[in-house]
């Protein structure tokens, strides 16, 4: 179930421009998301990632490669993959005039069954905490969200698409939007999320891929890519750090960031524990705790990597 | 579902139907309710005194005798000199088929449905286009109640086809601004060059009248605004291959938009 693939895309190019002018905004990507995952997409502004979900809805048109979304052709089949899917934009802008339930009667009735895909909307409303009868220039940016996410989600479809989905939600809101997508989860539907929120990303999304200058660095499981080689550790000594211990350590070429508060020690390792081990050794030591990086740490590590490059 | 986009455009549409009908009616039933004021004659005179550019600035050719009547007072005083108030309305309703949609971003959500781009520009165009229609009826009406309420002598029917004429030149203005809202993406440069189009126009027309009889007369055929003459209209009934004309050509520009939409990126 997991391994059948939702989401191809092979060697997908988009520039904007011509001659001098021109922007390469995606470099040739490669992605699979599969059947019942979440999968985050991160990058940074101007990654690529608004131009990847643009180009998977046919908003916009490839320069080079191609995608297929539930094997249908993105180009060819747009409208029937539409009916499958659900989009949030990240910058949501709603017919100002219009009440929220008049927009969702309204995108309901594109999509064909205006009766039963406005109930289900009702409930997502009320879940959300959502009032529908504002006309949506009333609207907070906070409401406006919940509004297109009742629009994105309200006919229960099969693979949801969303761009940066809780910008100005409140953290209550946002849990109530995690719960939904791991309920979307257990039905085994997928969701395509991109975010720069990385603690989100880390909360629920099974999978993460990482964009920056157009380019996928990196895709990865959420457990892998923060299983990364390098850690923050901790040294706390009975008695007084060992005189030149500090130097000895950023004298190893796997410590760095070394910092010493008191009879503590703070460095980042990369690799394994020994040198660290035979050098600390030299002193009394009390305590040692060892941090995992965060996603957020991670993020940066390819971003600074990549800037050495 | 077919026709929901038509429904929604026409929701949001009627109102400002409405308020531009109403206010386009109240001018005419004015100019209708001054007729009595004017000697006819008088004015047939006056307008001989003036010279060929200035009659051709207010859509008046040589043929004056037309003119000299109360049909043609209208003709002048409301249809000719509003040739381009008549073009605002369609400018407007031409840039919300795509181009206000694109610039505020919420074409993406539209085309994020399951519809075809085609039958969003086909339906907000038969949508727009009936408004123009509804905006016609309104003159129409506060015309017709101008001839009732001022006991003018007017024939009715001959108003009827001036202003029923406004329809397929409303339709070929709003598909003309439609074409270059597609072609130049950006709502602002879109406004500036069919503004541009509808002024060089009315000043071609302006330099065809004058110039009757020159060798600069053809200039004016260049016009569209030339196929819509009040007085000739007021002379010869619907001059269906200029009504034919019109309609095919917005057919065309329909056809023009429709290809570019769909080959083209959507708000970039």
């Amino acid at each position: 179930m997991a391994s059948e693939s939702v989401i191809e895309i092979n060697g997908l190019s988009k520039s904007y421009g011509s001659g001098k002018k021109q922007t390469l905004a995606l470099n040739a990507l490669d992605l699979t998301v599969n059947r019942g995952e979440i999968f985050g997409y991160l990058g940074p502004n101007g990654a690529g990632k608004t131009t990847t979900i643009r180009l998977l809805l046919d908003l916009i048109r490839p320069s080079a490669g191609s995608a297929r979304i539930f094997g249908l052709d993105i180009r060819a089949d747009s409208v029937e993959i539409h009916r499958r899917i659900g989009f949030l934009p990240g910058e949501l802008t709603l017919w100002e005039n219009r009440t929220g339930s008049q927009i969702i009667h309204y995108v309901a009735s594109v999509r064909g069954d205006a009766k039963g895909i406005a109930k289900h909307a009702d409930e997502l409303a009320e879940r959300l905490d959502l009032d529908t009868s504002k006309r949506v220039r009333d609207l907070s940016s906070g409401n406006k969200r919940k509004l297109g996410l009742v629009a994105a989600m309200m006919h229960a479809p099969e693979l949801l698409i969303l761009d940066e989905p809780t910008g100005g939600l409140d953290p209550l809101v946002q849990q109530t939007f995690h719960a939904m997508m791991d309920e979307y989860r257990d039905k085994g539907k997928t969701v395509f999320l991109s975010s720069h929120v990385l603690s989100e990303v880390q909360a629920i999304c099974d999978r993460v891929g990482i964009l920056r200058g157009g380019e996928l660095k990196a895709v990865e499981s959420v457990e892998k890519i923060t299983n990364v080689e390098f850690h923050w550790v901790d040294v706390t000594f009975r008695d007084a750090i060992p005189i030149g211990l500090q130097q000895q350590l950023e004298g190893l070429p796997s410590i760095s960031d070394v910092s010493t508060n008191g009879r503590r020690i703070r460095l980042r390792m990369l690799g394994d524990f020994d040198p660290l081990l035979r050098v600390i050794s030299s002193g009394y030591v009390e305590m040692v705790h060892v941090e995992e990086p965060s996603l957020e740490e991670i993020f940066l590590a390819y971003y600074s990597g990549d800037k050495e490059n | 579902m077919i026709g929901s986009v038509f429904l929604e455009t026409l929701r949001t549409t009627w109102k400002q139907m409405l308020y531009w009908g109403v206010g386009l009616s109240a001018m005419g039933l004015l100019v209708v309710i001054m007729v009595p004021l004017f000697n006819m004659q008088d004015m047939a005179n006056l307008l001989q005194s003036f010279p060929p550019v200035i009659l051709a600035m207010i859509g008046v050719g040589q043929e004056l005798e037309i003119f000299a009547t109360n049909e043609g007072f209208v003709a002048i005083g409301f249809f000719g000199k509003s040739a381009l108030i008549f073009a605002v309305y369609p400018v407007v309703m031409g840039m919300r088929i795509t181009a206000n949609e694109e610039d505020s971003g919420t074409m993406d959500v539209l085309l994020s449905l399951p519809i075809e781009r085609a039958r969003v520009i086909v339906e907000k165009f038969l949508a727009y286009g009936l408004s123009c229609v509804g905006v016609v009826i309104l003159i129409y009406l506060g015309l017709h109640l101008g001839v009732i309420l001022g006991g003018v002598d007017l024939d009715v029917a001959r108003l009827l086809e001036v202003t029923f004429y406004l329809i397929p030149v409303m339709v070929f203005i709003m598909a003309a601004t439609m074409l270059i809202a597609v072609l130049a993406r950006r709502r602002a440069v879109a406004l500036g060059i069919i503004t541009a189009f509808v002024i060089v126009s009315y000043m071609l027309q302006t330099i065809g009248l004058a110039a009757e009889g020159t060798v600069a007369e053809p200039i004016g055929a260049v016009s569209f605004l030339t196929y819509y003459n009040a007085g000739d209209i007021l002379a010869q009934g619907f001059i269906w291959p200029h009504i034919a004309g019109f309609v095919i050509l917005s057919g065309l520009l329909l056809l023009a938009s429709l290809y570019r939409y769909e080959g083209r990126d959507i708000g970039v």
